[in-house]
């Protein structure tokens, strides 16, 4: 038993309070129902933009729920403490993460990607977060459960081509700068290439480990300023070129492009530092208090009059998205003109402190392995 | 507290249960009994576990070697005799000394310990395979409501005779009546033992935190020691090193992005605990001597109450207070003591231990009575950098930068096995626990240099095999479940030497 008076005192003080009273403003009741719904469940879903199958109940990093209940018993595998997570100004537009794996297949609405899985395989475990250097995990599949040594498996990752601080800016020079610093635990069995896939380009390149025996194919497409790669790994040659060739089924934007995915179509054209001073009219910048050295990479999509219609937080503080958020809703762009039509644009802000870059292969020689 | 007081013996209980040991030199015997006692127990362990683990078809045939018994020179100090132009030999050989004093309440030369505590002296936790590494095979925390250093309290559930020497959060306030508040987080340090009922301790009459209420409600998490060998090189890397790391190892095909959690003022890498949530050794210190064993010192001042007690605004109560009968902080410099190792205050005489105490060496492995090949070790390693371990557990993160304290320190490559970084450990590691920047789920790639003689594993201790240790690093939300699966795509034989490798650590 608890000793009489022990907490009588406790105050109701916290930041998820504050958390919440964001939520108000950034996510919709609906949202709030779900994630009640979900956490109640016993592990919270992401519900980011879609409803989450089974497989998504611990997955994303479960989320805070809207109306946290007193509970008797804490509940395992639920994230309830978050550092620097991801968040939007509504649930409706697509965010990158939102991705789920469902019918046999993994499908994001954000890149416009459907990808068949292989028979029988599932996603197991949820990927991180995204990273404050614009890293997504947007799928890890693998075949259903097995013993003994597995066959292999699938990793689905984006980079977000506006934050990346390493020197490349599509999926073919991302390719080119991963083999001229591939580890000397590695062999180079395929030099990078542009290869089609589900008639779209894609770089391709492929290595091993002699040692582990394991081999590494690694195809790349750019959809919305990001390398979308899929990282097939095995060590069976065969398999790996059976999965390859299962992906020619995948649906994917017509934009999709080992060098030039920029958005368009039915996305908004994504444009890397739009958001510079010859493109604005009106900026307030936000007073960061805590945490304001870490990186806050926020993707924001203005509409066709200027005014920014969705913002997504890549990475931020609680407390931080909210200050940002109100800072830019008051920015005013010019309207992006193409064709002599204005178009949506979609663009990246880094805030706080942006980590810093590097410029050239040599500076990728850390002093490692 | 006052330094050069203490007698020379080279191993004896103190008559409240504390661990003494001195000088230096004479670790022998302890390291000793306990490495035999973590063999016996870790390999009993490696031995029932066949298993599966998180990742999914992993470790069948799998054996974890366990603790390695034979000495590796651990403990010693990075300071050559020889090359020591400042004399910061003497500095270490007290801090060592002064890391293994037992701290009394009041009365005694060593003073202050309390109200609240997890332990009486530093090396008591910090005890294997030598002072200043992790907790030993035979908890000391176990004995202290039967030996006098906690007579009135009862003994945690979870604190067991060879259990892991522990700390205690709980991660959630508790409501008024007994549930959890899961929109309030606390996150402190719940003392485990207090001084009542202590002839040193005066009328103080302290409760105990409800553990037995925060085990039936699922809401507390544990930590254990982090080893503190080759601490002063990691100290002595720079922030620019750890960041090129960071942005060069962006180019993995793992799904690795970690991040660095921040001095929350300079805005500069902190680097030290579970959640690299200090910035510096002392500060690492300083929190420790204040949270872990009740005494104030110059970087934390103050008794400490416990998290209810402080949020409570009620505090401690007065007559629990300033129980050393010296004032605060409790541990302060002695502007006249002589030599002058003594007039350093406790925290500085440990930091120095620490910042000079060497780090692990790599060493032969055995299992089964039987020594595993060079070429098993060196396959092992290849394997570990290849599959990804060596993404996060880099084994060198860099070269020291020149250091004012000692040449030792300076520009030297460290082997640490470890980016320094936070990252996502999913669902199965969080502890829903915030730290500076880290969220409950974010963990410091734990340093693995020691790894072959390390009984207990993971943040909380969980387990003492290591098979079971790599398992549990794939779940929802770990940046690491790409890498489990790479283990999991090797053959029996493969995965038995990346276990090989890793002891040998």
């Amino acid at each position: 038993m608890i000793p009489h008076g022990y907490f009588e005192l406790l105050p109701p003080r916290n930041r998820f309070a504050i958390a919440l009273n964001r939520k108000d403003n950034m996510h919709s009741r609906f949202t709030g129902f779900v994630l009640v719904f979900a956490f109640s469940l016993a592990s919270a879903g992401w519900c980011q933009s879609a409803a989450p199958g089974p497989e998504q109940s611990s997955a994303k990093g479960a989320e805070v729920p809207e109306n946290p209940q007193a509970t008797t018993k804490v509940p395992t595998g639920v994230i309830l403490v978050k550092g620097a997570w991801s968040s939007a100004s509504d649930s409706v537009t697509p965010v990158p993460e939102g991705g789920i794996v469902t019918g046999g297949a993994f499908r994001d609405e954000y890149f416009g990607i459907t990808y068949g899985l292989p028979k029988d395989w599932t996603e197991k475990y949820h990927g991180p977060p995204p990273s404050d250097s614009g890293r997504y995990v947007l799928a890890q599949l693998q075949p259903a459960e097995t013993s003994g040594t597995t066959a292999g498996h699938i990793l689905i990752t984006a980079q977000d081509l506006f934050f990346t601080p390493l020197p490349t800016a599509n999926p073919l020079e991302l390719a080119s700068y991963e083999k001229d610093n591939l580890q000397s635990d590695y062999k180079l069995d395929v030099a990078p290439k542009q290869i089609k896939v589900a008639s779209r380009a894609f770089s391709f390149y492929a290595y091993s480990s002699p040692v582990a025996g394991l081999r590494w194919y690694v195809l790349g497409t750019e959809i919305r300023c990001h390398a979308v790669e899929f990282v097939l790994t095995s060590r069976d040659t065969k398999l790996l070129d059976s999965w390859v060739a299962d992906m020619s089924r995948m649906q994917l934007p017509a934009e999709a492009s080992a060098s030039g995915g920029q958005g368009g179509g039915a996305f908004p054209v994504c444009i890397k530092d739009y958001a510079k001073a010859e493109n604005l009219i009106a900026r307030v910048d936000p007073v960061l208090t805590d945490h304001r050295f870490s990186p806050i990479p926020v993707r924001i999509i203005i509409d066709k009059s200027g005014k920014v219609k969705h913002i997504h937080f890549l990475s931020a503080f609680p407390g931080q998205d909210k200050v940002i958020a109100d800072a830019l809703q008051q920015w005013k762009f010019k309207p992006y003109m193409q064709d002599g039509q204005p178009v949506e644009v979609e663009t990246g802000i880094m805030f706080g402190r942006a980590p810093p870059a590097l410029t050239s292969s040599q500076d990728a020689k850390p002093s490692t392995k | 507290m006052s330094a050069g007081e203490s007698q020379l013996t080279c191993v004896s209980f103190d008559i409240q249960g504390g661990i003494v040991i001195r000088p230096a030199k004479i670790t022998c015997v302890l390291v000793v009994a306990l490495s035999l006692a973590g063999i016996t127990f870790a390999q009993a362990d490696a031995g029932k576990n066949n298993h599966g683990g998180g990742g999914g078809g992993g470790g069948q045939g799998v054996t974890d070697p366990g603790v390695q018994a034979r000495s590796r020179g651990t403990g010693q100090t990075i300071i050559s005799p020889q090359n020591d132009p400042t004399g910061y030999t003497v500095f270490f050989d007290d801090g060592l000394d002064r890391f293994q004093e037992v701290e009394q309440v009041s009365n005694a030369a060593n003073t202050g310990l309390g109200p609240r505590f997890n332990s009486n002296s530093c090396s008591s936790c910090h005890a294997f395979p030598a002072v200043g590494g992790s907790g030993p095979a035979v908890n000391p925390q176990f004995t202290f409501t039967t030996e006098g250093v906690s007579p009135r309290d009862t003994m945690p559930s979870f604190i067991t005779a060879t259990g892991p020497t522990r700390e205690a959060r709980f991660p959630f306030f508790f409501n008024s009546n007994g549930t959890v508040n899961t929109s309030a987080p606390n996150g402190g340090v719940e003392d485990l033992f207090t001084v009542s009922g202590r002839a040193d301790a005066g009328s103080c009459k302290l409760q105990q935190p409800p553990f037995a209420q925060a085990v039936a409600t699922n809401n507390v998490i544990f930590r254990i020691p982090t080893p503190t060998f080759g601490l002063g090189l990691i100290e002595n890397l720079d922030d620019s090193t750890l960041l090129k790391n960071q942005a060069a190892n962006l180019k993995n095909n793992f799904g690795i992005a970690g991040t660095f959690n921040h001095n929350g003022n300079d805005g500069t890498i902190s680097r030290f605990g579970w959640k690299a949530q200090n910035k510096s050794l002392h500060i690492f210190t300083g929190e420790a001597y204040n949270v872990e064993m009740g005494i104030s010192n110059e970087l934390f001042p103050q008794d400490r109450p416990l998290p209810e007690e402080d949020t409570a605004g009620t505090g401690l109560p007065a007559n629990c207070l300033n129980l050393s009968q010296k004032g605060y902080p409790e541990d302060e410099i002695n502007p006249q003591a002589t030599p002058n190792t003594a007039v350093l205050d406790d925290v500085s005489a440990f930091a120095n231990f620490m910042r000079f105490l060497a780090a692990p060496k790599p060493g032969q492995v055995v299992m089964n009575g039987q020594a595993v090949s060079s070429q098993a070790i060196a396959q092992g390693k290849a394997l570990f950098s290849s599959i990804g371990c060596a993404t996060c557990h880099n084994p060198s993160p860099g070269v020291t930068q020149v250091s004012s304290f000692v040449p030792a320190l300076s520009h030297v490559q460290v082997n640490a096995f470890s980016d320094i970084e936070i990252h996502h450990m999913g669902t199965g590691l969080a502890d829903n626990v915030g730290q500076g920047g880290a969220g409950g789920d974010q963990f410091r790639s734990a340093p693995l240099w020691g790894l072959g003689q390390r009984i207990f594993l993971l943040h909380d201790g969980r387990t003492t095999n290591l098979l079971t240790a790599i398992e549990d690093h794939a779940s929802s939300g770990s940046e690491a479940t790409t890498v489990i699966q790479n283990f999991n795509s090797l053959s029996t034989s493969q995965q038995q030497e990346v276990l090989d490798f890793l002891r040998s650590l």
